[in-house]
């Protein structure tokens, strides 16, 4: 809480380690709102037109829980020179996005009174989180809470005007979003009905696909049942949501549950490590990846034994499942069309899906205009050429089975094009080469023993011959894998 | 006497026999196989044996009529799963030699796959399960991976040979046994039964028990007291 005694929006830090917000960074109860918010969102048909055609969260749910509280820490950080630049990215990230949705009304990411939704949500949630968990927020702190998340709004759009200056006002203006505007979209749908049930495994338990799938077997519909309880009412029966019995009851007790870790001793849980050690591939060099290696050579035992003693089911006729590896470093043109192309998880290769490998690597890179523009226009080309080449029956996308019957096509000059722009914005001092530290800015990881370095740098040539052989020649175990196949 | 062998193999033989002579089908005397498989598993455990290898299924074993084949490799799937939390709980570390054909159903070869990760960090006991295994072959693929590796041919010793093989920390065998009174190799672990002994037990491989096994054990080492004259190692492997 802030010490001065004088609480004006002008001198109270809205922003920084004080802020009601990072109160609730570490706080498990967050993950349950995060999840209500979302769907929250998903409703809007606006958001939700937007996410299905352009969002990776389905295909990669882990990459984007990362990027996302990444840029909330940015948001909220107390460098306001950060959080200019943060917003500034978000909004070239948003303009991006428009389209029309499925009955053909327009999207638009830059839409002022949608993202104000976006805000709303999070307030709203986090408000909502704090009732359901049994230690609702006095007024004071609601009002501080709702001055917080307007500056996060003015800090993307300018001014918060889109949200009713005051907090009474507030609800009746939620209200009647719920009322009015949200509607069961396929969004919110694949949230609540498909992203639990085929959740991937993050790169931490990639390795142990069958103990994660009996996890996701027990917590994919507890977390369903219990987002949906706690959706507003209105909404729930708008929507045509199930209730269940004993789904109130299940929610309350879980965010009473994730309420009590306020009790467990400062920095047990921190949202933050938890994410990285989640997004850490066993093969890095971090000095957590020892024991993450260790921990995940114990999961591979217990999921070998869990499979081991799974009864037969009668006389299993041999499934048609993928093929048993074949050449261990190359990957079926199915898996790779899965993992890495199509991004948006929709099944088919469309611009969304480029744009969401451009996305990811400028992130990554942290890139400024003009570089950010020039590797979207790279990636731009690239899908002109791959739709040019591989959309044969003509409807503006590529489907996997147009990509299986072509493959080797893919490696075009505009790929080798989008390889030479990634090389020139990763090489940021435009040394020529890439150095050990533009290396791990790219993939978080240091340069690979077996990579044809010299002299610690990473030239021009041998970077767009791997770039293109993971691409096209589908090589795995390559760094690429973390950065555009893993969840 | 010496001392027990280190390394036992075990040639499981006459389970066809032991059916026929039952008027069964072949196939319940490989069901028999079993309570053998599991009896001598305990026993050279119990022994002190180090490394048990038993030859399942040999590469030639897939000329066999094919509803034998598929039968076999049902039962050896259900084996394998019956008996993995045992086999683990008893520290004994399994792998399978050979399996290399895509003959082999997917899910059994998974099933191997689990089971020798689930107890690769066990140190009682290392049982070599040799299925779809033929001696020869081995020695191809040893051969094949030395010339990959580029190796100058005067270099190519005995010991950097045997580095090529499949799991080149197993020891050479000491003793091998083989059921049913069958005397012959049968393209067995070829290059690590150099200095093996042999015993040949007429009983048939389902008959075979506990107290069998010992006594072969015993042949080995009255058999080695016997011999005390020479060469103080039976065991090739100056390691």
């Amino acid at each position: 809480m802030t010490t001065g005694t004088t609480r004006t929006a002008d001198e109270a830090p809205l922003f920084g380690p004080e802020s009601q917000f990072r109160a609730f960074f570490d706080d498990p109860r967050w993950a349950l709102a995060m999840i209500r918010a979302t769907v929250l969102e998903a409703a809007h048909p606006q958001i939700g037109a937007a996410l299905v055609d352009n969002s990776t969260f389905i295909a990669h749910p882990w990459r984007r829980l990362r990027n996302t509280f990444l840029s909330m820490r940015r948001m909220f950080g107390v460098d306001p020179a950060v959080r200019e630049r943060e917003a500034a990215r978000l909004n070239r990230l948003h303009a991006r996005m428009s389209g029309s949705d499925s009955r053909g009304r327009a999207y638009d990411a830059m839409d002022r009174a949608t993202r104000a939704w976006v805000v709303a949500t999070l307030f709203e949630s986090a408000i909502t989180m704090c009732r359901l968990s049994g230690q609702p927020l006095d007024q004071d702190t609601m009002e501080r809470m709702y001055a917080e998340y307007r500056a996060f709004l003015a800090a993307l759009d300018g001014d918060a005007a889109e949200l009713p200056d005051d907090l009474n006002d507030f609800w009746r203006y939620f209200d009647r979003v719920v009322e009015n505007e949200l509607e069961n979209t396929e969004a919110a749908r694949v949230i609540l009905y498909r992203l639990f049930d085929h959740l991937p495994a993050p790169a931490l338990l990639d390795g142990a696909p069958a103990l994660w799938a009996a996890g996701r077997a027990v917590a994919g519909p507890l977390l369903g049942a219990i987002t949906v309880a706690s959706l507003p009412e209105p909404y729930r029966r708008k929507a045509g949501l199930p209730e269940m019995p004993g789904a109130p009851t299940l929610m309350q007790g879980a965010y009473l549950a994730a309420g009590l870790a306020r009790f467990l001793p400062e920095g047990w849980i921190n949202a933050e490590s938890i994410i990285e050690v989640l997004s850490l591939s066993p093969g890095s060099d971090d000095p957590r990846a020892r024991t993450v290696t260790a921990l995940h050579a114990r999961m591979k035992r217990a999921s070998a034994l869990l499979r081991l003693l799974t009864p037969l089911s009668g006389d299993a006729a041999p499934d048609p499942a993928p093929s048993a590896g074949t050449g261990e470093s190359r990957r079926s043109a199915e898996e790779f069309f899965r993992k890495v192309l199509d991004q948006t998880g929709d099944g088919h290769l469309d611009w969304p899906d480029l744009a969401a490998m451009a996305r990811e690597l400028s992130t990554r890179l942290d890139l400024d205009e003009p570089e950010e523009t020039r590797l979207y226009e790279a990636f731009a080309a690239w899908w002109r050429e791959l739709q040019a080449a591989l959309d044969t029956d003509g409807d503006g996308r590529v489907s996997a089975d147009e990509y299986a019957a072509a493959v080797p096509s893919l490696a075009g000059p505009a790929l080798i094009r989008v390889a030479e722009v990634l090389f020139d914005v990763t090489d940021k001092d435009g040394s020529g080469t890439i150095d050990a530290h533009e290396y791990r800015t790219l993939f978080r990881t240091a340069f690979h023993r077996d990579l044809t370095t010299t002299d610690g740098a990473y030239g021009q040539s041998a970077f767009v011959g791997d770039f293109l052989s993971f691409m096209s020649g589908r090589r795995t175990s390559t760094p690429y894998d973390p950065l555009l196949a893993d969840a | 006497m010496r001392a027990v062998p280190r390394h036992v193999a075990c040639v499981m033989d006459g389970n066809g026999r032991w059916a026929q002579r039952r008027s069964l089908p072949r196939t319940a005397g490989h069901r028999a196989a079993e309570t053998t498989v599991i009896d001598v598993i305990e026993a050279a455990r119990g022994a002190g044996v180090e490394w048990l290898s038993l030859y399942a299924f040999s590469t030639e074993n897939w000329n066999r009529p094919g509803a034998e084949v598929d039968y076999l490799m049902r039962l050896v799937r259900r084996v394998v799963r019956k008996h993995a939390p045992l086999l683990f709980a008893r520290g004994i570390r399994c792998r399978f030699l050979g399996v290399a054909d895509p003959r082999i159903p997917r899910e059994l070869a998974r099933d191997f796959d689990d089971l020798a990760t689930l107890t690769a960090d066990n140190r009682g006991m290392t049982l070599t399960v040799a299925f779809d295994h033929g001696g020869r072959r081995d020695i191809v693929e040893a051969a094949r991976s030395l010339i990959r590796s580029g190796t100058p041919a005067d270099e190519v010793t005995e010991r950097l040979f045997a580095n090529h093989l499949p799991f080149p920390d197993t020891p050479d065998v000491d003793l091998v046994i083989r059921t049913s009174g069958e005397q012959r190799i049968s393209n067995f672990m070829l290059w690590q039964v150099a200095y093996a002994e042999w015993v040949f037990p007429e009983v048939l491989w389902p008959d075979f028990r506990a107290p069998d096994f010992l006594a072969c054990l015993h042949t080995y080492r009255r058999r080695d007291r016997r011999f005390g004259g020479v060469p103080p190692r039976t065991n090739g492997d100056p390691a």
